[in-house]
């Protein structure tokens, strides 16, 4: 029960300090807002479309499909030098140029290509380059079938190309779903059901982190010393302070978790898994945060060092941009982290409408973190006080 | 003042300390300490910076472990862990050690509440010490808009509130102003005469020889004496010295002095001058003799100065250091 006059003194302090709950609330709404505008983008690439000007109706039904296409946003150029102007803007992610002659080429027989224009820099060009990609197979393909049967059994291209056309609408023997982006980048969460739950990973990480110098803080004070000459053992202070910070880090999670769905309507999964998977990622932030009050000597390293490494473990572990989205490699090592387990488990629970037992590894994986880092928390914390509790 | 309290030798004491001892490495901190002090006794531990004070204390409230020795408050062991014991005494640290940002009541409650006091005692215990302490007006203002010298009563207040049987204070008068410190002083005056025992380290020879009953001085981790201020001043070989000054020729007073009994003997007169100095037993007791002689022989005493060896001289004598570096 003493433990609990610890934890009691803690919530009290930091419920009081505006700057904790400046980290608390306010500053990661504001980034899940900033960053929920900006993935939103994700959902439909922005395309600038340079049509030939004596196209005929192939080039046409291409320009069609393209602009039907759900992943797509297109935007018809006059001149390419303006749609180049626009890509080096940002203000596209893609400019398809529409081949000359395209007609008379396919009636010929002659292979044509169709030049798309990237960026170097954004991976949000390549991602679109393979929706355009789909979109000119698929058309390519009739074109094919069009060719073959004129070929071999006579007929006029443009008939064979309309039975092509009606074929396909009948029945579709092997359907293709074009993908977006590469790897898992259908299911990826967009707008703020990606920047929220991500968020709240990398938020009550850091505030978890921010704790940990309010740990140190109080180490100097003395007072742990002083509670030490109670009949209080070493490990009902640890307890106390970790309960405080299980607490803090949950009410701040309910907090992110209601903002979200209340005013930036995220649905949030299945709510027992959901319920879970934020109990588990809280114990993990608490976990690093009281060995950062054990190991660091004065609250000013933790501050330094704490946003830092939570901002670092971040982006390692998909917080700030999908883990689909960078090199293999880059993925399997960011999976070292915490943070990438959780940010799966959330995509699982909020795209592909995840249960407790979809998620069950992740939250395997969560919970021997979290069970290792408060191990060596308390281990640490009560080491320090009590061989040097004021120091 | 109620009862005197009794010795430790024949009460049983509240604090038992046995042949105590630790080191730091190569340094020896406390060698060989023992000492008990009995109910209601007030004990001081006299010494210099870094005279093993501070690790004292801390072995005798279980938050250091003796390298050898044992720590008993009535009777029941101490140690580092949290045993019993701990309910008993009410520790002061040396430095002030309080939750800056709650405010003086809050910081009192997280105290109580350590040491397990059911929440109606908790609320009374905590307006009793506020009066105490003399904090009750600003027992809502955060501990970090208070003066040093109200932190230093909060920091003593905080060791009170589960009302201790042995009050452990670690030289709560430092840094303190005059004020302050009076009142600080007076409390723990009180604390005595309400029956508790406490165990009170001082660099400062008044606050020993005014609070104490019995003085312990310390020197490089050992206890080099032990007594009450009397007694460890008479452990000096230095007596009292009277001076008396008169008008007129003193050379027949100076001899009859000389012959009574209890003084040892003449340090000036016996000439033609006007002053006389003699070394004396107890010179309080010996000073109406004095001037009843005077009166006898037609002496005009103008005035009497006696010099009292103190608790400086005998740490003086003992160490051979002074006390204040
Ligand atoms: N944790 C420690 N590690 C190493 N040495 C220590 C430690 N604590 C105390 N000492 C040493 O032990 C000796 C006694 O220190 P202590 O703090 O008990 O003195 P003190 O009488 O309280 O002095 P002060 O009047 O300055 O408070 C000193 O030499 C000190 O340097
Ligand atoms: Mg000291």
């Amino acid at each position: 029960m003493t433990a609990l006059a610890v934890t009691r003194a803690t919530l009290t302090r930091v419920l009081r300090d505006r700057t904790a709950l400046f980290f608390m609330v306010l500053l990661p709404v504001a980034i899940i807002v900033v960053i929920g505008v900006t993935v939103r983008g994700f959902d439909q690439f922005r395309v600038g479309l340079v049509p030939d000007p004596r196209s005929g109706p192939v080039a046409q039904e291409l320009a069609a499909d393209l602009a039907k296409a759900p992943g797509l946003r297109t935007r018809s150029y006059a001149d390419a030098a303006d749609a180049r102007t626009a890509l080096r803007r940002a203000e596209l992610d893609a400019v398809i140029l529409m081949p000359a002659g395209l007609d008379e080429s396919v009636r010929a027989g002659r292979s044509v290509t169709v030049r798309v224009l990237v960026e170097p820099s954004g991976s949000a060009g390549h991602a679109a380059v393979s929706s355009v990609s789909a979109v000119v197979a698929d058309h390519a393909g009739r074109l094919q079938a069009a060719r073959f049967a004129t070929g071999q059994s006579g007929g006029t291209f443009d008939g064979n190309l309309a039975l092509a056309r009606g074929a396909e609408r009948a029945s579709s023997p092997v359907a293709v779903r074009a993908e977006t982006v590469n790897g898992q980048s259908d299911y990826l969460p967009l707008g703020y059901s990606y920047s929220t739950p991500t968020m709240l990973v990398l938020f009550v990480f850091i505030n978890a982190l921010a704790g940990g110098a309010a740990i140190v803080q109080t180490r100097r004070t003395g007072v742990y010393a002083r509670a030490l000459a109670a009949p209080v053992p070493a490990r009902a202070l640890v307890a106390g302070e970790t309960i405080a910070y299980l607490l803090l880090a949950l009410l701040q999670s309910l907090l992110i978790v209601g903002i979200g769905a209340l005013a930036f309507d995220v649905a949030w999964g299945d709510p027992l898994a959901a319920g879970v998977l934020v109990t588990v990622w809280a114990l993990v932030g608490t976990g690093a945060g009281v060995l950062a009050g054990a190991l660091f000597r004065t609250p000013e390293q933790v501050h330094a060092i704490g946003p830092a490494l939570g901002i670092g473990l971040g982006m390692l572990g998909g917080c700030m941009w999908p883990l689909a989205l960078v090199p293999g490699w880059l993925r399997t090592a960011g999976h070292a982290v915490p943070q990438a387990w959780a940010v799966d488990a959330w995509t699982t629970l909020l795209s592909r409408d995840g249960d407790l037992s979809s998620v069950a590894r992740e939250l395997t994986v969560l919970t021997a973190f979290a069970v290792a880092l408060l191990t060596c928390a308390s281990l640490a914390l009560r080491h320090r006080l009590t061989t040097s509790p004021g120091a | 003042m109620t009862d005197p309290p009794g010795s430790p030798d024949t009460v049983r004491p509240v604090l038992d300390c046995a042949r105590l001892a630790r080191r730091f490495g190569e340094r020896v901190a406390v060698d060989d300490v023992s000492l008990r002090i009995a109910p209601g006794e007030t004990y001081g531990l006299l010494g210099p910076n870094g005279a093993g004070k501070t690790t004292t204390i801390r072995m005798v409230c279980g938050l250091l472990r003796p390298d050898a020795g044992t720590v008993r408050v009535a009777d029941r062991p101490v140690s580092t862990a949290a045993g019993p014991a701990k309910q008993l005494i009410g520790f002061v640290p040396q430095d002030v050690a309080l939750y800056p940002d709650l405010s003086v009541r809050e910081n009192l409650r997280f105290f109580g509440r350590l040491y397990r006091l059911p929440r109606r005692r908790l609320d009374r215990r905590v307006d009793e010490v506020l009066d105490l302490i003399d904090l009750t007006a600003r027992a809502g203002d955060r501990v970090d808009s208070l003066s040093g010298g109200m932190r230093r009563r909060l920091n003593i207040g905080a060791g009170l509130v589960h009302s201790p049987t042995l009050l452990v204070l670690d030289e709560p008068t430092v840094g303190v102003d005059p004020q302050s410190r009076h009142a600080i002083l007076e409390s723990v005056n009180r604390f005595g005469e309400e029956g508790m025992a406490v165990l009170y380290t001082t660099h400062y020879m008044e606050e020993a020889e005014r609070l104490c009953d019995r003085v312990g001085i310390i020197d490089r981790g050992r206890l080099v004496a032990e007594g009450s201020p009397r007694e460890l001043v008479r452990l000096v070989a230095e007596r009292d010295r009277i001076r008396l000054t008169a008008a007129g020729g003193l050379s027949g007073y100076a001899e009859a002095c000389r012959r009574l009994p209890r003084v040892e003997g003449l340090a000036r007169g016996g000439d033609h001058g006007d002053v006389v100095e003699l070394v004396v037993k107890d010179a309080r007791s010996l000073l109406p003799d004095l001037l009843d002689l005077a009166h006898e022989q037609g002496v005009d005493i103008r005035s009497v100065e006696i010099d009292e060896p103190d608790l400086e001289a005998v740490f003086l004598h003992l160490t051979g250091t002074a006390l204040r570096e």
